[in-house]
């Protein structure tokens, strides 16, 4: 076991290198220029300073090992458009809002999304089930920029029931986006656990130990719960992942500082060196969600151990 | 020994014969799977009533702006926020656009970058995985680890990412740009496919009696990889269809007065309050669409693939 996390671990390292250099090299490919901020072309002599001093005239692969280099010391290189400010200040400001979105996302996902599933597979094809089901396909289908819209129209707006429309300082404030958020995976978790436990529900395990007359309360607990939520915690990482990665849309509609509005804003004004630090924390995010799920998944079935290094 | 191809066939069709497999040239057991397979999706009534509801959405999508009398970019303000009426059934935008017209233009954008890059990311994912599970060995694991780090990628900023690489935005980039992001997946189930596939006896027979490498892969593997790619197609529809309403819907997409329904929701956005129905139409449209191709997708897998049945 200790050799497939380390083997696991040690897998990450040219991942990330593979993942910056597709950055990278894609980066280099856009066209436009982050320093011409009016119509007004850029004098060359100025031109030649910034690409001086942002080494933007370097051979490429010089350039990629320095920013290896920097993206391993932790330094993600100064913003080319927003003075005086490197990528790490703008990580470091309004990272920790996004993750704590994310969190708060994935809190409410799981906190609704299981016990949702549950009755629905414990009163499968009853009217519980229905109802269940058909708030979890909304969930599915729904697109998140509704779903938010919904949520400010009638929380904020037509019952005004003291939660702001917008903002991310007090608790009331974070009520309706971690909501919107957390819609689509909570769906994903109650439909999951739904399936998996329709499939435990018909096991000889379960049978027996209905058999030996264990309380049903104790069956569900001990013995089916448990067996669902394996496919759950596979899905979390990945979930995960994409619930912080897509965090833009949430933040954009609930006007939330956190990385997703400076990676949209990034992109349009052309700031190359912010883009590719918040794609490599975004990829860093996904690999740690896809790494925590591969080393959980061999403790909790030593079958996919060696499949899986 | 060298075959030519009519020994080659004639010997294929031998060894299939003597497993008591098809007999050579009979198209009779062809047409009996597509009938089974229909069979048990008609057993299927949610599946049933997606896919009319499926036709329904598509041939809408199709007439409406044939028939339409309005012009869908035309601006005439003293038509704007007209309510729903008969005239216009869904009423008019900011603009005094008919949304009817509109909703339907946006949905040929949307559905069409939807099924032009399922239908890429299928291609793409053929040939990998087929290449991948084919081979095996160490090709197939130098593919599946650089496939593994392309899975470190986060989807809609690497989408973002590449509609970049273009001067505009437009339908094809979407499309292009949605591939690159999302095409692993398939790659790697048809590969998962090919390599279970790879072990039973017919393939074995194939290999044993000369088959090229191109026959056994054309004859006996891909066709029997054909239903778990038809499932494949719409789980897969839902993903790109809301890839592109997000990136529209945040201006680094299709952007207005083009019409998609993420750029007409984007539209809604900004008088959500005074004017919900605005954000709300091309919302239910998406919706609309990805529950159908969810149950869609249900009833196929029932239908095609029997034996992965899920409860």
């Amino acid at each position: 076991m200790t050799k497939f996390v380390i083997r696991r671990l040690l897998w990450t390292i040219p991942v990330l290198l593979l993942v910056i250099l597709f950055t990278f090299l894609m980066m280099r490919q856009i066209k436009g220029n982050p320093f011409r901020k009016s119509e007004r072309a850029v004098p060359a002599a100025i031109q030649a300073n910034l690409d001086r001093k942002f080494h933007l005239k370097d051979p490429w692969y010089e350039q990629y090992a320095n920013y290896v280099k920097g993206v391993f010391s932790a330094d993600l290189g100064p913003s080319l458009v927003l003075r005086n400010q490197s990528v790490n200040d703008i990580v470091r400001s309004h990272f920790p809002i996004s993750l704590e979105l994310g969190f708060y996302a994935f809190l409410f996902a799981i906190v609704v999304g299981i016990p949702l599933g549950m009755i629905s597979a414990l009163r499968a094809n009853k009217p519980t089930d229905y109802l269940a089901m058909l708030v979890a396909n909304a969930g599915f289908a729904v697109p998140s920029f509704l779903v938010a819209t919904l949520l400010i129209y009638y929380f904020a707006v037509k019952w005004d029931v003291g939660v702001p429309t917008s903002g991310w300082r007090t608790w009331q404030s974070k009520i309706l986006p971690s909501i919107a958020l957390g819609f689509f995976p909570m769906a994903y978790f109650a439909r999951l656990v739904r399936g998996t436990m329709l499939e435990t529900l018909q096991q000889d395990y379960v049978r027996t130990a209905r058999a030996k007359g264990l309380r049903w309360r104790r069956v569900v607990g001990l013995h089916v719960l448990r067996n669902s939520l394996i496919p759950v915690v596979t899905a979390a990482g990945p979930l995960l992942g994409a619930v912080i990665t897509g965090s833009f849309i949430i933040e954009t509609i609930f006007a939330i500082p956190g990385i997703g509005r400076y990676y949209v804003s990034s992109v349009s004004a052309r700031d190359y060196s912010v883009t590719m630090g918040l794609t490599i924390l975004y990829a860093v995010i996904v690999i740690i969600g896809n790494l925590v799920v591969d080393i959980l998944y061999g403790f909790l079935d030593p079958r996919t151990r060696e499949a899986r290094t | 020994m060298v075959l030519n191809p009519q020994q080659e066939e004639f010997r294929e069709r031998v060894a299939l014969r003597q497993e008591g497999g098809v007999t050579a040239g009979a198209p009779v057991r062809q047409t009996s799977l597509w009938k089974d397979a229909w069979h048990r999706y008609r057993a299927n009534k949610a599946a049933l009533i997606a896919a009319a509801l499926f036709i329904v959405l598509l041939l809408y999508v199709t007439l409406a702006p044939i028939l339409s009398p309005y012009d869908p970019y035309a601006v005439d303000f003293a038509q704007a926020y007209l309510p729903i009426s008969w005239s216009h059934p869904l009423g008019t935008d900011q603009y005094g656009r008919d949304l009817f017209t509109r909703v339907a233009l946006g949905g040929r954008v949307s559905i069409g970058i939807g099924f032009a890059a399922t239908i890429a990311i299928m291609g793409i994912g053929i040939v990998y995985g087929s290449v991948s599970g084919f081979l095996g060995g160490r090709v197939d694991n130098a593919l599946m680890r650089f496939l593994d780090a392309l899975y470190g990628l986060p989807y809609l900023p690497f989408a973002i990412i590449v509609t970049q690489l273009f001067q505009t935005v437009n339908f094809w980039v979407m499309v292009i740009a949605l591939t690159i992001a999302s095409w692993f997946t398939a790659a790697r189930v048809v590969r998962g496919q090919i390599m279970s596939l790879k072990e039973n006896d017919y393939v074995r027979a194939a290999h044993a009696v000369g088959a090229r490498w191109y026959r056994v892969l054309g004859r006996h593997l891909l066709p029997n990889t054909l239903g778990v790619l038809i499932v494949f197609v719409f789980l897969e529809l839902p993903g790109v269809i809301l890839g592109e309403a997000f990136l529209s819907f945040i201006g680094l997409g299709i952007n207005p007065p083009q019409a998609s329904w993420g750029s007409l929701a984007q539209d809604g956005r900004d008088v959500y309050l005074s004017h919900p129905s605005m954000i709300l139409i091309p919302s239910i449209a998406i919706a609309w669409l990805i529950l159908c191709a969810f149950f869609i997708a249900d009833g196929l897998r029932d239908a095609l693939d029997p034996r992965t049945r899920e409860t």
